[in-house]
């Protein structure tokens, strides 16, 4: 067992690698980089010109090993015929492909050197550390996730079971098809409806429209604290839970179904144990198996915000923070929330394997 | 199942408990405190390397200029400096400071301080700031005379000179000079000003809030606390406003027209319109084939139905411009009248041009080749989408087919900076009175990255504009530039659209809310005095008097 998450754990430095050198190539090969976002956004008597020379001398370009660049001067020449000017060299397409190569090679490799030390660098947008803006995002998001995901299971699973008993019955196909209206509903829709209904004034005025906490959240004791918080995301909680309902409750009410057709349940209640403890005790037990596969794919669920419901409600999450990155190029930023989030990834995946023999004890983990 | 079916009970009324319980602690507000809306976060508050709108609206409050400008007639007036000499060759600049003006930790403000600003923080290599960089390359030293006389000089000759160096951003010496790299340093996040508001604190992405600074030199504003509420979606602030959880926000123009017209609105705000500066504009790549014809161009706006558009999409409250100027401004030539909608005109240009329907299947064609181009606009800018779907009706009744390119914003600024556009719709925002030097010469037309992008090329409105450049007289200097739109008009090298007024709610708690030229004046605003009694209790003491300062709180969408 210890020897398989050894091997495990050493198994996630290569995956972790392999995704950081994808999003990399994929972020690269986007049109458009902050520099030159920056030098379209010139003010009044300001020549391009002028500023991109200020910039270059900001972000100075990234040395390239000597050897290399003598290497990529010679193939251009195989290439192109011999040619001798540094000036010429700039403009040859084959060493112009060798120095792109090579630049983002060394950048690359040294954004690699310093995650080893867990630093992403700073944004590009405000020079702020990544990690800090990271930090500053991330609680947020995982309240808002933890939450959601505790109410979808909450709902879903007993009322899975709870139809899976009735099945085939008119309420059973009732539930089944709200369920499934919600899960059509667009959640910009409904959290807009929420808000108009609920929280806009104009009908009633239970919930607060925008942020997760109030402007005298300082002043509030503990449980006021808590309270206010909780209090500020009902709204954004229900919007992203309720498409949610559909899929898991049906999911928990088939594998309920699956359950009670098998043997070992119409022993028991051959031997007469009370329907009850068949259903809660044999049953769900052995239905509740197949949730552990889920279960890996909730943690990177907990950390991807949702773009849509955090600027509905002005919540500064991560959703807000990697979209923000992206629009803006902000390659730190991207690379860092990219980094992270694939980190717990595989962790979680680990996780729910290690989980399965916890509840499973036919499964043995060599 | 019961006890399944309680505990989701059991959660439903502590929702509904939970909005109750607070509902009934709703925090009243003091009456001399506002809150306004703002759609993003500021990247950063430091002066020097502030970029985006929404730094420099709120710095407005925390840091004072040398000089600024009047809201009413945009002359430029004492701030700082009270006065000021420009020597005969135009190009040494000499500012009297105030005696009696201090930071907000107490420290008095002195030349000393324009200095240090100047030579150590902003000529220092580290200090990333590129655009404010290249706007003073011209600046050749910075020096004091005295401790309250402070000098500047350029290299050339240039009339916003006085306005540049009016408008330098001064940070603390006693401060800045604590930090190694400034660009990094708390400072940016924590800014500290001699303005009438101090920096109180900022919770990213939330909210920012400014107190009134008690030992400010002027006259102090009646408004004791800002606090700006960072609210992305401006549908739901709307609904905050109307909430009442907020006191000013920008209005967009459908959202005026059809969202802020009951009586219970009108009771709680009232609504202020003042002109922005800025315009939109559909560009021709002067250099493509097609579009290098003067004469296509012409009839390109010929054929764009701006009136009916305007009426339609904008209620009939923006003004149709017919040059880069502020159209409230000197600099602005009235005298010339956009080109009319008028299809049997545009007609006959193009066929002077050489594009008819020769083989009659209802396209114009030239040479074998149809007209066909391609109008490429940022994806997210509704105003760029819904101009273009009627101007592509519009077009193929004269026999001509556009296809409309959406791209994501980086993507599109990477086509235009490769001029790989056949037309495109952008909107330029520029300050009262501006140099269209940049956007205009026949120099800026081939660099790259240039904001001259639709590589527009003609001798004479170079001369012109170059000539303004160095012209002191406002006078002759404004015929200059109207002769240069003359040529702009005639020429159309872009269609010009729309100037769009700023629309902006103001809670009716507060009196004097005046429209002036340059827009809103917060510091003039008075609290009302009938509502006081209800929150005495929170308030300590206002000293009243007013004083003069602009708000922007108007926001421009991108066509």
């Amino acid at each position: 067992m210890l020897a398989y998450i050894i091997k495990r754990l050493f198994l996630i430095i290569p995956t972790l690698l392999g995704i950081t050198f994808v999003t990399f190539f994929i972020m690269k090969l986007a049109p458009g980089d902050p520099v030159k976002l920056k030098l379209m956004f010139v003010s009044e008597g300001v020549s391009a010109d002028a500023l991109a020379a200020i910039l270059k001398s900001e972000n100075p370009p990234i040395e390239l090993p000597s050897g290399y660049v003598r290497f990529a001067k010679k193939t251009s020449d195989v290439f192109t015929g011999a040619k001798s000017t540094d000036k010429e060299y700039e403009d040859d397409f084959v060493f112009k492909s060798f120095k792109y190569i090579g630049e983002n090679t060394v950048f690359y490799l040294k954004w690699l050197k310093n995650i080893t030390v867990l630093d992403f660098g700073r944004s590009f947008k405000d020079r702020q550390p990544v990690m800090q803006k990271l930090k500053s995002a991330l609680p947020i998001t995982l309240i808002i996730n933890i939450l959601s995901i505790l109410v979808i299971y909450l709902v879903s699973i007993p009322l899975g079971i709870w139809s899976a008993i009735r099945k085939g019955s008119v309420i059973d196909k009732i539930v089944m098809v709200k369920l499934f209206i919600f899960y059509s509903l667009p959640t910009f829709w409904v959290a807009t409806m929420l808000l108009m209904f609920l929280a806009g004034g104009e009908y009633l005025d239970l919930f607060p429209v925008v942020g997760y906490r109030s402007d005298y959240f300082d002043q509030l004791s503990f449980v006021g604290k808590f309270m206010d918080v909780s209090w500020h995301l009902v709204l954004p909680v229900l919007a992203s839970t309720l498409g949610g309902f559909a899929f898991l409750s049906r999911f928990s009410r088939s594998n309920f179904l699956d359950v009670i057709g098998q043997d070992y349940i119409r022993t028991a209640r051959a031997k007469g144990l009370k329907e009850s403890k068949v259903l809660y005790k044999h049953g769900l037990r052995n239905a509740l198996i197949p949730f552990v596969t889920l279960m890996g794919t909730l943690l990177p669920a907990l950390l991807g915000g949702s773009v849509i419901i955090e600027q509905i409600f002005s919540i500064p999450g991560m959703g807000m923070l990697s979209f923000e990155a992206v629009l803006a190029r902000d390659h730190n930023l991207i690379m860092g929330i990219a980094t992270i989030s694939s980190l717990l990834t595989l962790v979680s995946l680990l996780i729910s394997d290690l989980m399965y023999v916890v509840v499973d004890p036919r499964i043995r983990l060599e | 199942m019961s006890l399944r079916s309680k505990i989701i009970l059991s959660l439903v009324f502590f929702f509904i408990a939970l909005g109750v319980v607070n509902c009934g602690g709703n925090y009243s507000i003091p009456n001399d405190h506002i809150r306004i809306h703002l759609d993003a976060d500021p990247a950063t508050l430091n002066p020097m390397t502030a970029t985006d709108a929404y730094a420099s609206m709120i710095n407005n409050y925390i840091f004072d200029t040398l000089i600024e400008q009047d809201k009413d007639t945009l002359d430029w007036i004492p701030n700082i400096a009270t006065h000021w000499d420009i020597s005969k060759d135009k190009k040494v600049y000499t500012f009297y400071l105030r005696k009696d003006v201090k930071w907000h930790d107490g420290k008095p403000f002195t030349a000393e301080d324009v200095v240090y600003s100047f030579n150590q923080v902003f000529m220092n290599p580290d200090l990333k700031a590129p655009h404010l960089k290249s706007y003073y390359r011209d600046v050749k030293r910075v020096y004091k005379v005295d401790d309250y006389t402070v000098r500047f000089e350029y290299t050339k000759k240039y009339f916003r000179g006085i306005v540049m160096c009016g408008g330098f951003p001064v940070v603390p010496k006693h401060i800045v000079s604590q930090y190694k790299d400034f660009d990094a340093s708390p400072y940016s996040r924590h800014p500290i000003g001699t303005g009438p508001y101090k920096f109180h604190s900022w919770t990213t992405n939330s909210r920012l809030k400014l107190v009134r600074n008690e030992d400010y030199w002027g006259p102090k504003p009646e408004i004791r606390v800002i606090e700006f509420k960072v609210v992305a979606d401006r549908a739901i602030a709307l609904q905050i406003l109307k909430k009442g959880e907020l006191d000013v926000s920008g209005l967009s123009i459908l959202q005026w027209a059809r969202q802020t017209r009951t009586e219970k609105f009108r009771n709680k705000f009232q609504i202020r319109m003042y002109p922005s500066t800025g315009y939109s504009f559909i560009g021709w790549n002067n250099e493509s084939p097609i579009f290098k014809d003067v004469r296509v161009r012409q009839a390109m706006t010929h054929l764009l139905d701006r009136e009916k558009i305007n009426e339609k999409l904008n209620f009939g409250i923006s003004t149709i411009v017919t040059g880069p100027f502020f159209p409230k401004g000197k600099q602005y030539n009235s005298s010339i009248k956009p080109l009319n909608y008028d299809i049997l005109k545009a007609k006959k240009l193009l066929k002077e041009a050489g594009w008819i329907d020769s083989d009659g299947d209802g396209h114009l064609d030239k040479d074998g080749k149809k007209f066909e181009f391609t109008y490429l606009f940022a994806a997210g800018s509704k105003p760029a989408e819904r101009v273009g779907t009627i101007y592509k009706e519009q077009l193929k009744r004269a026999g001509i087919s556009m296809k409309m390119i959406r791209m994501e914003w980086a993507a599109f600024l990477d086509k235009i900076n490769k001029r790989a556009f056949d037309a495109t719709t952008l909107a330029w925002s520029s300050p009262f009175e501006s140099d269209p030097f940049q956007i205009w010469d026949k120099s800026q037309a081939k660099e790259k990255h240039s904001s001259n992008f639709i590589g527009f090329v003609d001798d004479e409105a170079s001369r012109l504009m170059r000539e303004a450049k160095v012209e002191f007289n406002e006078k002759k200097r404004n015929q200059l530039y109207w002769k240069f739109q003359d040529i702009v008009h005639e020429k159309q090298p872009y269609t010009f659209l729309f100037n769009s007024p700023n629309l902006v709610a103001v809670s009716k708690r507060f009196g004097n809310v005046k429209t002036h030229t340059a827009g809103l004046e917060l510091k003039e605003w008075t609290v009302k005095k009938s509502q006081k009694s209800k929150v005495e209790g929170q308030r300590s003491k206002v000293p009243p008097s007013p004083r003069l300062r602009r708000t922007g709180t108007g926001e421009k969408e991108m066509p």
